[in-house]
């Protein structure tokens, strides 16, 4: 099956054995961040769009300064991810002896985003559907919008779209782990079994993480 | 006269006397007693007046007729046209019925007796006609009326009247009410006695309940009533469930309302729920929460859940409770959501978790499941 980078999602074993015979390249990793980034982006309208609705009048550019900001942390957020996810691999492939520059952990870390970018347009809707159905009243004061905001935090943790999400998120972060397997056992020249542990003990935590946080609201 | 007509005379005179039966004198012939029933009349009644005369003399006295006449105490029956002969040491019984058509006091019709040969005999008889009712009064009822609350009402029967009364009975009257039971029986009532009888009195809206006393003087009927005016209050010791210790939590599809419910009447609220009222739809899981029995100063939390359009600031917690008969109360305690809390999500259209939602995460997590097992085999 030849479709281009998108095979990493299925055959993640010849598509990372293929890219080794090739130079490191971080444009199409870096371009699957990007689009992480703009999902992420598009991801935080609707919250800004509760935000703005809280603000008093005098207060809309303000709103607008705040979305422009939320935007900005959120596209930063798919690269951050990316960054994040390849360091941390990387460090603890050295404990498993890893051989391999870092340069190749962060394209294949990059490629191994791919499924979460399918993750997060499930997850934009998920979002947008929570938050559409909340009204906003009208607030005046601080008092009144912190108030809200706790409230809000309350409403969203015990909403299950909320929860569907959460686990949305985990299994397509499961579907990326699988890849990075992949990925570190040719990057960094592992066995399948330390590739394992090198993905599965990050991955494993950070999933586990999530889940405790989701008993939590349930 | 020459003495021989005098002795052929009184020789006459001896003959006849000898030959004639001995008829003793009136004078002989006295009441021995009278007696009234009943003893003493109210005005319009009719009583039964007996006379018994006894023959006192040696010999028989020949009676033309019994009679009574007066006024005040008048008789209805007719009189003893010819009695005969009443024996010597014999008594006679003469019965009148008479009526109280005077006013109160003391009368004496006459009774007379009128001798055949001579004289007649006049006996005034004393009757007394006293008006005095018998009086009822109310001993017990509640500090207040409520609908539809049962209250218990004792009424006491006295009799001031110096002669017994009988066939005593109080029977509520009126509309707007039921009662059990429909009508009380005392019975007879001596002089300066009294009885009680006790009433379950439901009202169903505000009245005037009148308990009639019934009782009879000899044959002659009576009442008396006794008005008892219903007005609805508050009871001092019904139960009086307060809300407090208030909690408003926004959560998916709706708000939920913790808090605690105590009882600070001086009675047991029985059967006690809590649910949220209007304009706010009661939801699941507690849509209503049972409380139970909640003694005076009993206390105990409850949780509701419900939904409520946005704009909606304050709903109602409604208490339900009921009191020992059964009588169903509700207080109402409003709660504000607070201005600033935030409005419900809309609820999903299955009411729960989200059907199609869950149907995506199986898919995703097939179609996950299926990308690893295929990555795997193809490696």
């Amino acid at each position: 099956m030849e479709t281009g980078f998108l095979r990493v999602l299925f055959e993640p074993g010849r598509f990372f054995e293929a890219r080794m015979q090739d130079r490191p390249s971080l444009k199409i990793p870096a371009l699957i961040a990007v689009v992480m980034g703009l999902i992420g982006a598009v991801s935080v309208i609707p919250m800004t769009d509760l935000t703005m609705a809280m603000l008093p009048a005098e207060m809309q550019g303000l709103g607008v300064i705040m979305t422009i900001i939320f935007a900005a942390f959120a596209f930063a957020g798919g690269f951050l991810a990316w960054i994040i996810y390849g360091f941390v691999f990387h460090l603890v492939s050295m404990i498993f002896k890893g051989q391999g520059d870092l340069e190749r952990t962060m394209e294949f870390t990059g490629y191994g985003l791919l499924p979460q970018v399918f993750g997060g347009i499930i997850g934009t809707y998920f979002s947008y559907r929570l938050l559409s159905g909340l009204n906003v009243p009208p607030m005046t004061n601080p008092e009144q919008i912190a108030e809200f905001s706790e409230n809000l935090v309350s409403v969203l943790a015990t909403d299950p779209l909320a929860q569907i999400a959460g686990l949305v998120t985990i299994l397509f972060t499961i579907w990326s782990a699988n890849i990075w397997i992949f990925g570190m056992k040719y990057a960094r020249n592992l066995s399948t079994r330390d590739a394992v542990l090198t993905v599965g003990i990050p991955v494993g935590l950070y999933i586990l993480y999530m889940l405790i946080t989701l008993a939590g609201w349930l | 006269m020459k003495p021989l007509n005098i002795l052929i005379i009184s020789l006459l005179c001896a003959a006849i006397a000898f030959i004639a039966p001995a008829s003793a004198a009136p004078a002989d012939v006295t009441v021995i007693s009278s007696s009234l029933d009943p003893t003493v009349l109210m005005k319009g009644d009719t009583g039964t007046l007996t006379v018994v005369v006894q023959n006192n003399g040696a010999d028989p006295v020949a009676i033309r007729n019994a009679r009574l006449y007066g006024s005040g105490v008048v008789p209805l029956s007719d009189p003893y046209p010819s009695v005969g002969e009443l024996g010597a040491g014999n008594s006679k019984t003469f019965t009148f019925t008479v009526r109280a058509d005077g006013g109160e006091g003391t009368f004496y019709p006459q009774f007379v007796l009128d001798f055949r040969d001579a004289g007649s005999l006049r006996y005034p008889i004393p009757v007394q006609v006293e008006n005095t009712p018998l009086s009822a009064s109310v001993i017990a009822k509640p500090d207040a009326f409520a609908e539809s609350r049962t209250a218990d009402i004792t009424v006491r029967v006295g009799n001031p009247r110096p002669n017994a009364a009988s066939g005593v009975q109080v029977i509520p009257q009126g509309s707007g009410f039921t009662v059990t039971p429909t009508g009380g029986f005392i019975g007879a009532l001596a002089p300066d006695a009294s009885g009680m009888v006790t009433f379950n009195l439901t009202p169903a809206a505000e009245t005037d309940v009148t308990f009639q006393v019934v009782w009879r003087n000899g044959i002659n009927t009576h009442t008396a009533d006794l008005v008892l005016p219903v007005a609805f209050g508050e009871d001092k010791k019904q139960a009086d469930p307060v809300i407090t210790n208030v909690e408003v939590t926004p959560i998916a599809g709706g708000y939920r309302i913790v808090g605690d419910v105590m009882n600070a009447g001086l009675e047991s609220a029985r059967s006690v729920l809590v649910t949220p009222g209007s304009p706010a739809t009661p939801i699941d899981p507690f849509r209503v929460y049972v409380v139970g029995t909640l003694d005076p100063d009993d206390i105990s939390s409850f949780e509701v859940t419900f939904k409520a359009d946005a704009g909606v600031e304050e709903i109602p917690v409604i208490v339900e409770y009921r009191d020992d008969d059964g009588n169903r109360y509700t207080a109402t305690t409003p709660v504000g959501l607070g201005g600033t809390t935030a409005a419900p999500l809309e609820e999903p259209e299955d009411g729960g978790f989200p059907v199609a939602g869950l149907l995506v995460v199986v898919l995703i997590a097939l179609g996950v499941a299926g990308a690893i097992y295929y990555s795997w085999k193809r490696t």
